[in-house]
């Protein structure tokens, strides 16, 4: 008996498409392995590690959720817990729009465009430390350029990184001057995406700046506002490097800028809890997770899809 | 065109095959430390000690005492430890404790040479597991410029707690932004060597000493000079800018200094023919903190005799004097301090060694690693107003023995 055409036909499509998932498992298996041993599995070790009492390099013990019985009964979890809240307050909604402000002025045609944008993006290029040092030097109450200047308009500055009113806020301003360059770029792109045939057919109805920009740029940008907010979001929760070089723990503001991540430092590497500092990273993740199931509900009100 | 491609790699996997049979005869060890200015010092032994052992080669790895210890418990974790390095008495325990270092006690060494103090620290039950690197003390540095301005004479031996504050408040010109005295929060060049001067104690057999009386009378003194006196700059001013960096930009007049800082104080043109020495001032009685550092051995090191042979060349007459000469520390090792002192021919360096007499070791403890952050939270908390010394120390002994207790 001979397969009739069709059948063979059938019979090869399977064949080849048994062979094209071979390859596409194959091309995305260097990602899944790296996904699997970075993230997934230290995911699951810290959620587990956080159930243990595991301190210094001895022996670990089963001690269930007294980790995080200690945590939520102590007053520095909620403290740090809000000066991250915080600091997120502080950093993103600035950030981000003046990442909007300035991508829109580097979408128009202004002489030296390609250095603004250079010079935007530096701070990505430096490592987090050296930002730290270089701004500690620049907030130092009595020989920092910014007091001295202030001084020079007759204001004598506040003690930027050791009064506690201040210290966060210094901190925040640090974290958006390092992070706009890399938002202004992801929003440039997302500018340049859109087509200019909606600002050419707006003006002959007749729209002015103010109508383009509203009407046109913000719904079609707006998926990329959302990732880059998103992304702000998260980063600004995670922060570590540049609070925890610029506020020491002898620091009188150190506990009005130490953040969830400041702590668990502390715990994991400093104090060698191991197992409580897990418990602090579980919340951190909790936190970043609440937040961003929000975002997701308010991204099926506001964000437009072409 | 195949087949030459066929020979070259067949080439490429003979000569890899090879590779590891070229180096065996080559043994190279990693030799880690976390002080900058030492490493001139521990360069030179090093290369000293491969001069006379061709075919050994050790390497040697700074890395900044912040980092030093995240870096060696995870290398510690990871069974990637390296074959020889710095070990301190606040970590000791941790990984004596964990079976991490190697037991040199089969090298018979001879230890009379060295403070006995510092010998005993690295021996974990009877087993030796560091051989004895140096040791160093506090002393008071005080800059000339500003005594001689004050028409002040210098500080001396004859100098006690009352002197040093009346001195301190003479010197302090708040509106130039000078101050006496630098009264830090800090422990081993801070109100440690305070409170054994006022017979109190710190952690002793495995008891914290922070609800005696002596020791809190101590650490009051110490934490007035700022919060009350207001002879030295508060911490704030101190976040920006650390008690050394303020000392030899002429904003303090007094500071207490380890001896490991001189390489660093005596190579900075801004401070370095300004300023000298004295031994600390007393209280009830004298004391100045000593510490001594040591070289361990990785327990899991493949070459523990090229190691152990190693570390005995290091703790030897003639690395001391290497190390000395480098002003790298004060050596370990009786009789090479002049070495160091040597170095110093300006200023009296003199005085460090001569603490030793009445040197009290740094304290340590199995757990210290676990409560010396916590310490530094509620010593803050004194200085930021919010808690009195009394209650900072109260809460921190209880803290201490619930530590200890587990």
């Amino acid at each position: 008996m001979t397969a009739s055409p069709v059948q063979r036909d059938l019979r090869i499509s399977k064949a080849r498409n048994k062979n094209e998932w071979l390859w596409a498992y194959l091309l995305i298996a260097p990602t899944i392995i790296g996904l699997g041993a970075l993230n997934v599995y230290p995911f699951f070790d810290s959620l587990y590690t956080s159930l243990l009492k595991s301190q210094g390099l001895g022996p670990t013990k089963f001690i269930g959720l007294q980790n995080y019985a200690k945590m939520f009964g102590s007053a520095e979890i909620w403290r740090t817990t809000l000066n991250t809240l915080w600091y997120v307050v502080l950093t993103v909604p600035v950030g981000v729009f003046l990442a909007l402000v300035l991508a829109a002025l580097l979408n128009t045609k202004i002489r030296g465009r390609d250095l603004y944008r250079g010079i935007y993006f530096l701070p990505m290029v430096v490592a987090p430390a050296a930002i730290a040092m270089v701004w500690r030097w620049i907030f130092n109450a009595e020989n920092g350029i910014l007091n001295q200047a202030l001084l020079m308009l007759g204001i004598v500055g506040p003690k930027w990184l050791s009064d506690p009113n201040t210290a966060l806020a210094a901190c925040a301003a640090v974290g958006v001057w390092s992070s706009v360059g890399y938002d202004l770029v992801l929003i440039l792109a997302g500018l340049q995406s859109i087509s200019s045939t909606y600002y050419e057919a707006s003006e002959i109805d007749g729209a002015n700046w103010a109508q383009q920009f509203f009407r046109i740029t913000v719904p079609l940008i707006s998926p990329t506002l959302f990732f880059v907010i998103l992304m702000r979001m998260m980063n600004s929760i995670k922060q570590f490097d540049t609070i925890f070089m610029l506020v020491k723990p002898e620091n009188p503001a150190f506990k009005s800028t130490a953040t969830l991540m400041v702590i668990f430092f502390r715990e994991a590497f400093e104090k060698f809890n191991k197992g409580y500092a897990s418990a602090v990273v579980v919340w951190s993740m909790v936190i970043i997770g609440a937040i961003t199931a929000v975002q997701f509900v308010a991204e099926k009100k506001l964000v437009y899809y072409e | 065109m195949k087949k030459l491609l066929a020979a070259l790699l067949l080439l490429c996997l003979a000569l890899t095959a090879l590779a590891p049979l070229a180096l065996a005869e080559d043994v190279t060890i990693t030799f880690a430390f976390w002080d900058t200015n030492q490493e001139p010092g521990m360069k030179a032994i090093a290369e000293a000690y491969m001069a006379g052992h061709p075919g050994v080669k050790v390497e040697t790895q700074v890395t900044p005492w912040d980092q030093y210890w995240t870096k060696l418990e995870a290398a510690a974790q990871g069974g990637a430890l390296p074959d020889v390095f710095w070990m301190h008495s606040n970590q000791f325990f941790k990984y004596a404790n964990a079976g991490m270092l190697l037991d040199v006690t089969d090298l018979n060494y001879d230890y009379t040479p060295y403070p006995p103090g510092v010998t005993k620290l690295y021996n974990y039950g009877g087993a030796q597991l560091a051989i004895p690197k140096d040791y160093d003390t506090i002393a008071l540095a005080y800059n000339k410029e500003i005594f001689d301005k004050a028409g002040i004479p210098y500080p001396d031996d004859t100098w006690d707690w009352a002197k040093l504050r009346e001195v301190a408040a003479q010197l302090t010109d708040k509106e130039n932004g000078v101050y006496g005295f630098a009264a830090q929060q800090d422990t081993q060049s801070g109100y440690y060597s305070v409170v054994y001067q006022n017979e109190g104690f710190i952690f002793e057999n495995g008891v914290p000493g922070f609800d005696q009386a002596a020791t809190q009378e101590a650490i009051q003194w110490w934490t007035d000079l700022t919060l009350k006196d207001g002879v030295s700059p508060d911490a704030a001013s101190f976040a920006d800018m650390g008690r050394d960096d303020q000392f030899q930009a002429g904003k303090v007049a007094m500071v207490f200094v380890g001896s490991w800082m001189m390489s660093s104080y005596t190579s900075n043109e801004q401070i370095n023919d300004k300023f000298d020495l004295a031994v600390l001032p007393q209280g009830k009685v004298r004391a100045s903190i000593y510490n001594g550092l040591g070289y361990s051995g990785a327990y899991n090191t493949p070459h523990p005799d090229v190691v152990k042979d190693f570390l005995a060349f290091c703790g030897s007459e003639e690395a001391n004097i290497l190390q000395a000469q480098n002003k790298a520390a004060i050596p370990a090792y009786a009789g090479t301090e002049h070495y160091f002192v040597e170095n110093f021919p300006n200023i009296n360096i003199g005085a460090y060694p001569e603490m030793i007499a009445y040197g009290v070791q740094f304290p340590f403890g199995p757990n210290k690693s676990l409560w010396e952050p916590i310490e530094t939270e509620e010593i803050a908390a004194v200085y930021s107003g919010e808690k009195t010394v009394a209650q900072a120390c109260n809460d921190l002994n209880a803290q201490i023995l619930e530590i200890e207790a587990e």
